[in-house]
């Protein structure tokens, strides 16, 4: 059963055709949460909470729209409303600093490309959130643009300049506060 | 040293994606199709420590009580239902901008061993709007309805309203019905929130200096139209102070019901939304 076909069937009460669909989509709904709360557990709430919430807009759902960028817009967006919750915001803010990798450390006896994974990852939250959230669709989902630019809601040729964009002011936020990862990168 | 072949920001982006190395993914689709349809949703552990927020709210009043010439600065309030809304005429505090539309008054709900209080003086420039997330006792409208006691109304305005999509019911000295209904175009947004309270003794719930107050009517009703931010006494574990929605609520009572109803219409629409309301059938 195709997607579209699972969808059909999701929307005439069918429970296994909607689980279907979910756990196709689950793993890349949760890494984006994850990446914008940086907490498996706010993650999971958020995803379920995406996932309730698209099953009671399914009946709306344009089946003309690719399925999994609409729950991923769904996802971001709870998961912006809850960084947007002060005490959540807050307890964000403190486990980042808390988590904060230490600058001094010196790729020459650090580096590994988890090192870098982590350490860029976490200068991509410094960012505003339409900043990461490209960032996070098309680098760390490995999204498509026209699949990005659906769930961004844009045009396809406005995601590669919101891209460029992003990558900018991240370059920027790592020459002043990750010279480690300088190294290497393009001028 | 294992230097890095990729000198480009946007591949090792790609790298970092695929090297980060993420929390295994849980069974989310499992637990959704057991919330949706098998047993209640077993809350998280963080929503079990939501409740409502009466030693929060203490806390916050203790200090607040500190402001000398509280109690003289009391006009009147109104009455409606279980909410008390109390007109305080404003502090001439240096630190304290008048209130604005951009800095408005915080609104909040207290409990009645509160006094009327003017807001603090520290006052944050915009509250988060609540998640759902930090609300406990989800429910259905079957279950809150056997449970509450609550004769639950549903309003039939706007025609396209339906059923809500997320029931609440939550105990503050006496049983609060929460029903959300999302909006359709976004399922992140709420659309409209309808509170209703069930008569008690022990609850009432003081309104502190709203920005605006209009006394109107509810099917003849007495009813009390206030506008701008809006802070709820939802708390969750965090110590969240959160509403749902940016806009206003009206507060009515009828049938022993005291009901909010929390919008972003115009006050005629929440008017037409509330005089719609009807018993659950």
């Amino acid at each position: 059963m195709d997607e579209l076909e699972l969808i059909n069937h999701a929307r005439q009460g069918d429970e296994t055709a909607w689980e279907a669909l979910l756990r196709a989509h689950q793993e890349p709904a949760f890494r984006l949460a994850f990446l914008f709360l940086g907490d498996p557990d706010q993650a999971e709430d958020v995803v379920q909470e995406a996932f309730i919430r698209a099953f009671h807009a399914l009946p709306r759902f344009d089946l003309d729209r690719p399925f999994r960028p609409w729950l991923l817009t769904i996802t971001a967006n709870l998961a912006r409303n809850q960084l947007r919750s002060a005490g959540r915001y807050l307890t964000v803010l403190r486990r980042f600093w808390q988590e904060k990798p230490d600058h001094t450390i010196h790729p020459e006896t650090e580096a590994t490309q988890h090192w870098e994974a982590e350490t860029l990852w976490q200068a991509v939250r410094h960012l505003g959130f339409a900043d990461q959230q490209v960032i996070y669709y098309r680098y760390f989902l490995d999204l498509p643009v026209e699949e990005t630019a659906a769930a961004l809601n844009i045009a396809e040729g406005t995601v590669k300049s919101r891209t460029h964009r992003a990558v900018t002011r991240l370059r920027q936020v790592i020459e002043q506060d990750y010279p480690t990862l300088t190294k290497g990168i393009q001028a | 040293m294992n230097e890095l072949p990729i000198f480009d920001l946007e591949e090792r982006l790609r790298l970092a994606g695929a090297n980060l190395t993420y929390p295994a993914t849980p069974d989310i689709a499992g637990q959704v199709r057991l919330r949706l349809y098998g047993r209640p949703r077993p809350q998280p552990t963080r929503l079990r420590r939501l409740a409502w927020g009466a030693a929060l709210v203490l806390i916050l009043l203790a200090g607040l009580l500190a402001v000398p010439g509280v109690r003289a600065q009391v006009l009147e309030f109104l009455q409606i239902g279980v909410v008390r809304i109390f007109l305080v005429e404003p502090t001439p505090t240096p630190t304290l901008p008048p209130p604005t539309q951009a800095s408005p008054a915080v609104d909040q709900d207290q409990p009645e061993n509160s006094l009327p209080v003017p807001p603090p003086t520290q006052l944050p420039s915009s509250t988060p709007l609540a998640s759902l997330l930090d609300f406990a006792g989800e429910t259905s409208l079957e279950e809150a309805a056997r449970d509450s006691g609550i004769p639950i109304g549903l309003p039939a305005y706007p025609p396209d309203l339906g059923l809500p999509d997320r029931v609440f019911l939550q105990n503050l000295d006496g049983q609060v019905l929460v029903l959300v209904w999302l909006s359709p175009a976004d399922p992140a947004k709420v659309r409209l929130s309808l509170l209703q309270f069930s008569g008690s003794d022990n609850m009432i719930l003081s309104k502190i200096q709203p920005v605006t107050v209009l006394e109107t009517t509810v099917a003849g009703n007495p009813a009390v139209w206030t506008e701008g931010p809006y802070l709820l006494k939802y708390r969750n574990g965090d110590i969240d102070i959160v509403r749902l929605i940016e806009g206003h609520v009206l507060i009515w009572e009828q049938a022993g019901v005291t009901y909010r109803l929390e919008t972003d219409l115009p006050l005629e629409e929440a008017v037409r939304v509330a005089e719609s309301i009807r018993p659950r059938p």
